[in-house]
């Protein structure tokens, strides 16, 4: 769809996608390594749990290699494997969950307006509280506890920086739902990381007043 | 342009996207000046994006690299055959044993007419498109195709229910030679699954 050809980050791509396809197929390994985590991240942010995200990421690979002579340069090759990667993990949670167990949020009206939560001594979490395991725990439960469809964009756009429209197309949405979606998952984990209050974030435990539960 | 807390909390979004015209976001930005609690919105969001974008956030387990690695060289090199030296061909002598023994064992005994008819049936393997809550699976790009849409191999498509759109994979199928005439009937007929 975008694909230009003076990017010489695709061109070389366009190129190794046509050297396996010829029979190279150990260049395989080259082309997708650039994308190894960002498959891995979206499929481990549907299943919530890292196990199967990661059998479900080597599965969308074997089939990435399988039906690449069917890939056709009209979208990204990343966007193509993003697509196949979610299709993976999707097809993984209905096998093993079916309907009854996606979250009730996923029926809650996007288009309502969201009101955030009125929090008079917001702090900011500092980056360095990154290296502490249970921090990053927290932040992947609360972007855990998000209806799918919110953390399907979020991933995608906050997490792995991909474009508005790259997000739009490997999810197969509109990019105004692309958006509607993002600030509604960013107001959420907004509120859910906010010091002191209940949640996936503060759990129960009581924060003393006046210090910060991450330094 | 004066702004309601409400209209800030529907920009909040865009404004760190960069996608808002100059007025606006100078509204806003005049807006955050008086307002704490949309302060506190700005700072919070822009924590989110700072967090959850690092790095650092979500790395890869330990070992991932090398165990998809490995099970990408059973099917990339494994398809190389020589590269195995004395063991691919005793493997490969074996394979054919058995394949021998199995076509001998299969005329031996009465097949069913399903299994009979299946090659000619097989679907090919192809990704369709499938349009999230419909019913049909389609050529990526079909014109009939409307909403949003996954992607999924037409053996899966067919196995989750879903029937081939009579127009676009009706004439892939066919100029590919895949289909017979009962392509329509039976195979796509089966019911419905956890599809929606």
């Amino acid at each position: 769809m975008r694909v230009s050809r003076s990017d010489p980050g695709q061109e070389h791509e366009a190129t190794l996608i046509g050297r396996v396809n010829r029979g190279e197929r150990e260049l395989f390994y080259e082309l997708i390594r650039p994308y190894e985590k960002r498959v891995f991240v979206i499929a481990f942010m549907i299943l919530r749990n890292e196990a199967d995200a990661e059998d479900a990421a080597q599965d969308a690979f074997l089939k990435a290699l399988k039906y690449l002579a069917q890939f056709r340069a009209e979208s990204r090759f990343s966007t193509w494997l993003i697509q196949v990667a979610i299709n993976e993990a999707r097809l993984r949670q209905r096998k093993s969950h079916f309907e009854i167990m996606r979250p009730i949020e996923d029926q809650e009206n996007e288009d309502g307006t969201y009101t955030p939560r009125d929090i008079a001594d917001w702090r900011e979490i500092p980056s360095e509280a990154l290296e502490r395991k249970e921090i990053r725990e927290k932040l992947i439960a609360a972007l855990g506890s998000l209806a799918q469809k919110y953390r399907e964009v979020f991933v995608l756009r906050d997490v792995e920086h991909m474009s508005i429209g790259d997000t739009a197309e490997a999810l197969g949405i509109s990019a105004g739902a692309v958006k509607t979606r993002l600030l509604r998952a960013r107001l959420m984990l907004r509120d859910l990381l906010a010091p002191g209050l209940d949640g996936a974030w503060a759990g129960h435990s009581q924060i003393p007043k006046g210090t910060k539960p991450w330094s | 342009m004066v702004l309601k807390c409400e209209d800030v909390w529907r920009e909040i979004s865009n404004y760190f996207e960069g996608d808002l015209d100059p007025a606006l976001k100078q509204a806003l930005e005049e807006h955050f000046t008086q307002c704490p609690r949309c302060q506190s919105v700005r700072d919070g969001v822009s924590n989110v994006i700072k967090l959850y974008g690092d790095k650092a956030m979500l790395p890869l387990p330990a070992g991932f690299d090398a165990r998809l690695h490995d099970r990408l060289a059973e099917r990339i090199e494994g398809q190389r055959g020589s590269s195995l030296g004395w063991l691919g061909v005793a493997a490969t002598a074996a394979l054919a044993a058995l394949t021998l023994f199995a076509s001998a064992h299969d005329r031996s005994l009465p097949q069913p007419r399903a299994q009979m008819s299946q090659p000619a049936r097989r679907l090919p393997q192809r990704l369709v498109a499938v349009v999230d809550g419909g019913k049909t699976f389609h050529v990526p790009g079909c014109p009939f195709m409307h909403g949003k849409y996954h992607m999924v191999t037409a053996e899966e498509a067919v196995r989750e229910g879903y029937a081939p759109c009579s127009r676009c994979m009706y004439e892939a199928l066919r100029s590919a030679g895949y289909v017979t005439p009962d392509f329509e009937g039976e195979e796509v007929a089966s019911s419905e699954t956890a599809a929606k």
